[in-house]
């Protein structure tokens, strides 16, 4: 097993965050998708264990070979070891689990839906974040390009400054009609309140995936029903094929959402995406019920985007000898779900397909008794 | 084929009723009775009526828009091409455009006829009787008998063009008289009969001439001989290669270079080159190889642009009109003061809706832009 270096001794560290704090160096914050920044130090959110702190090494300015080392003058319980090695741990071990999960599926390759390139479409998981009070906006939904345009105003201000005592009259017009402008679109939509939420984004799809990612409709509701809660003049408008509201009280939950929270639910799978010149999304469809093709202007797009197999699994499957499924998940035992082509080795969550939290929890119980089993009777268990 | 075997050949028995194909077909979101959805979904739940009385199945365009986007990847151009062609041996039929003329001179050429399809080449460059590389023309040269006059357009333009750059990478290509029209358009028409003698005519001629590869300018007539004349003919023993992919294979091994050319250019995808040949990187690669020339995209683009409003000189209508006009506001919003096109045919409809319009905008031929700037 190798274990990276984190620059930080994790049985010292106490995750008190005076480090982070103290730290000069600002980095995009990869875990909420670049909408926000954390320092060089750093820890993804809160909750997250064990609760240690990471120094990223392509950004501290130690590693970069420049002075710094202020983390370390601040710790108190000296944890930090800019030294610190890779490590390898030799284990010998009776059972193996594999849960290594899902990886969200690349909307960049539906190209008529300018994911990544219009700023207001979005995944479901930025939606997530967005949503969340440990999020880039502490769960406030400031629209992606808004989130920009104040970044950009404020190189502006530094740029207009300095055109002003260089007396350079040209490039100054130029900002402060930028910053005009910016400044104009922060206030007019700076909160997304008309959400447009697409379904079926890279599943249930001959081009990409076959299966159905199966939880997506279920979170679609979920955020179109967090978001109202947050904002209460928010609009949703869900664009489905059919919703699949197969589990306990989701079906019920459902109903709530478009009689409780008013979610619109509209039958049709968006044909293209386009954007007017203030960058709300236009989406296109048929509405399949009316059997009319419609526009609608929004203020932000949310991609249920599929539950793909991480691409790291073909290495790691290679490694342990398990064969994967036609859709590069751990392939399992009809008769025993958690059980894959080698003896001994389990799988449970997302490895093994598409599910949602309490199925993946489930299984995880199951394939740790499976393992228990294994162990516990010395291997005997695996001939049963 | 019955209406099941072509529900079988398309698999159409996988449509999922989503709407992507109606949402995204350029006919649809002018013409609301249009529904690509509606027309398959007729089909497989068996409605009573015969699909091939809907005066429906002669107005898709067969750009492939639908198609490329179907979640179920059902080829819909290709169950209206079948669709049609059992149609026709019904004693259906589309509304011709232009009269007629361009299907009257097609059929023509089915015919022991003597045409004389050379004398332009000889004039404009380098042609050969005989060797490996033949040119295949397509039929620009009727084109231009009908729009020269009318509508002020050189149409011929674009084979002197690809004629000069030919030559310029020192091939010097076999152009023949006997050359009959691909059989594109009748194909698409529904009438199979002479789509398949003009294609033996053709494979006949190029045989018989002994070349190795031929060589494509005209999308349709590319796609035509790479996909559907195997159909009437069996595996072609020549190479089928697009002048674009040849041209700038050359450009990058540093054989030519360009003349500035100053000016905000946009390229128009034709449906045949750009999705359903993917060929899209060889004209940009061109046309950013122009010093000065700068090179902008309209908002669809590549595999999502949109279609020139009519196909195979049929069913020319107001709808066709509305889909080229907003072609061209879309070159206008991108800031683009010359459209470029790589098809006569795109050339001469987008022209069409430019002269009901008041536009800065000028739309040129891709082939006399390039032969114009070549530089050996
Ligand atoms: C936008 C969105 C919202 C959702 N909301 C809900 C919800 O509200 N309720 C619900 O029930 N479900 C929800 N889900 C589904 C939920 O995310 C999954 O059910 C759950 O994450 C599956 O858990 P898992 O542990 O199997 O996989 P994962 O959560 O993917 O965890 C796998 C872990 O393994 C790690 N890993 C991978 N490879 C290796 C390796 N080689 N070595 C070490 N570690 C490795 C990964 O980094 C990851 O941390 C949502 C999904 C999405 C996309
Ligand atoms: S490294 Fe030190 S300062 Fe940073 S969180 Fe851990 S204990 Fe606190
Ligand atoms: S769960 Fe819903 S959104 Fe997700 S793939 Fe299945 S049907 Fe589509
Ligand atoms: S896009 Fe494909 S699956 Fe969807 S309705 Fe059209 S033909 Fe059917
Ligand atoms: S091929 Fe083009 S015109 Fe025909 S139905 Fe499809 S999108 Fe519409």
């Amino acid at each position: 097993m190798r274990q990276k270096p984190r620059y930080v001794e994790a049985s010292r560290c106490t995750a008190c965050g005076a480090c982070a704090e103290k730290c000069p160096t600002k980095v995009p914050n990869e875990f909420n998708f670049g909408l926000d920044e954390h320092k060089a130090i750093y820890k993804d959110y809160a909750q997250g264990i064990p609760s240690v702190y990471t120094i990223d090494p392509t950004h501290c300015r130690i590693f970069q070979g420049k002075k710094c080392g202020v983390c370390a003058k601040t710790c108190q319980a000296k944890a930090i070891d800019y030294e610190q090695k890779e490590k390898f741990v030799d284990l010998n071990v009776a059972a193996v689990i594999i849960s290594t999960g899902y990886e969200l599926f690349d909307a960049t390759r539906i190209s008529e839906y300018g994911y990544g390139r219009l700023p207001n479409v979005i995944s479901a998981l930025e939606m997530e974040r967005l949503l969340s009070a440990g999020g880039p906006t502490k769960g406030h939904l400031t629209r992606p390009s808004t989130i920009r345009a104040e970044a950009r105003v404020r190189e502006l201000a530094k740029r207009i400054k300095k055109a002003e005592t260089d007396q350079d009259m040209e490039n100054l017009g130029r900002f402060q009609a930028e910053l005009k402008w910016l400044e104009a679109q922060i206030h007019k939509h700076h909160t997304a309140t008309k959400l447009g939420f697409i379904q079926c984004v890279g599943s249930r799809d001959f081009r990409f995936h076959k299966y159905c990612s199966s939880f997506c409709c279920m979170h679609s509701i979920k955020e179109a029903i967090i978001a109202k809660e947050h904002e209460p003049q928010t609009e949703s408008y869900i664009f489905y094929m059919d919703l699949r509201t197969v589990g306990k009280g989701f079906e019920e939950y459902k109903v709530r959402g478009e009689k409780v929270s008013g979610l619109k639910y509209v039958r049709g799978r968006v044909a293209e995406i386009l954007e007017d010149d203030e960058h709300n999304p236009i989406v296109y469809y048929e509405d399949t019920e009316e059997r009319r093709v419609k526009s609608m202007t929004l203020d932000m797009v949310i991609l249920a985007t599929a539950c793909s197999a991480p691409k790291g699994v073909n290495p790691l499957a290679e490694m342990l000898g398990v064969e994967l499924d036609e859709n590069n998940f751990i392939k399992t035992h009809p008769n025993r779900p958690l059980d894959t082509s080698v003896p001994g080795i389990f799988s449970c969550g997302c490895a093994q397909g598409p599910l949602d939290i309490p199925e993946s929890v489930a299984q995880a119980s199951s394939a740790a008794a499976r393992a228990a089993e294994v162990v516990m009777t010395g291997g005997l268990a695996l001939a049963m | 084929m019955t209406i099941s075997e072509i529900v079988n050949r398309t698999q159409a028995y996988y449509c999922l009723d989503c709407g992507i194909c109606t949402g995204s077909c350029p006919v649809s979101r002018v013409t609301q009775d249009f529904s690509p959805r509606l027309m398959v979904e007729k089909v497989l739940i068996e409605e009573a009526e015969n699909p091939y009385d809907d005066v429906n199945i002669w107005s898709c365009l067969s750009c492939g828009q639908c198609s490329a986007r179907c979640p179920s990847k059902i080829d819909y151009p290709e169950f209206v091409r079948q669709v049609r062609k059992a149609a026709v041996t019904e004693g259906h039929s589309g509304v011709p455009a232009h009269r007629g003329l361009f299907q009257g001179v097609m059929r023509l050429q089915t015919l022991d006829v003597k045409q004389n399809k050379t004398d332009w080449a000889r004039e404009a460059g380098k042609i050969a009787e005989s060797g490996d590389t033949y040119y295949f023309v397509g039929c620009a040269p009727y084109f231009d008998v009908e729009f020269r006059e009318d509508w002020a357009i050189d149409v011929m333009e674009g084979p002197r063009g690809v004629l000069k750059a030919l030559n310029a990478i020192g091939i010097e290509p076999v152009v023949h008289d006997d050359e009959r029209c691909c059989g594109h358009d009748l194909m698409w028409n529904g009438d199979y009969e002479n789509f398949a003698k003009l294609a033996r005519l053709n494979v006949d001629l190029i045989k018989s001439l002994g070349c190795k590869r031929v060589v494509f300018q005209c999308p349709e007539g590319y796609q035509t001989f790479k996909k559907y004349y195997p159909e009437v003919i069996g595996e072609v023993d020549f190479e089928v290669v697009h002048f674009y992919e040849l041209l700038a294979k050359e450009f990058e091994r540093g054989r030519f270079g360009f003349e500035p050319l100053d000016g905000v250019y946009t390229f128009h995808d034709p449906c045949r080159l750009g999705r359903q040949a993917g060929i899209m990187d060889a004209p940009r690669a061109l046309l950013q190889g122009v010093p000065g020339l700068k090179l902008i995209e309209m908002e669809h683009n590549r595999e999502n642009g949109i279609c020139c409003g009519t196909s195979a000189w049929m069913s020319c209508s107001s709808c066709s009109k509305e889909i080229q006009k907003s072609r061209l506001r879309e070159a206008i919003a991108s800031g683009a003061g010359h459209l470029v096109t790589a098809c006569s045919k795109c050339r001469l409809h987008l022209n069409c809706a430019l002269r009901d319009v008041e536009m800065d905008l000028k739309i040129v031929d891709l082939n006399d832009l390039l032969a114009r700037s070549l530089k050996v």
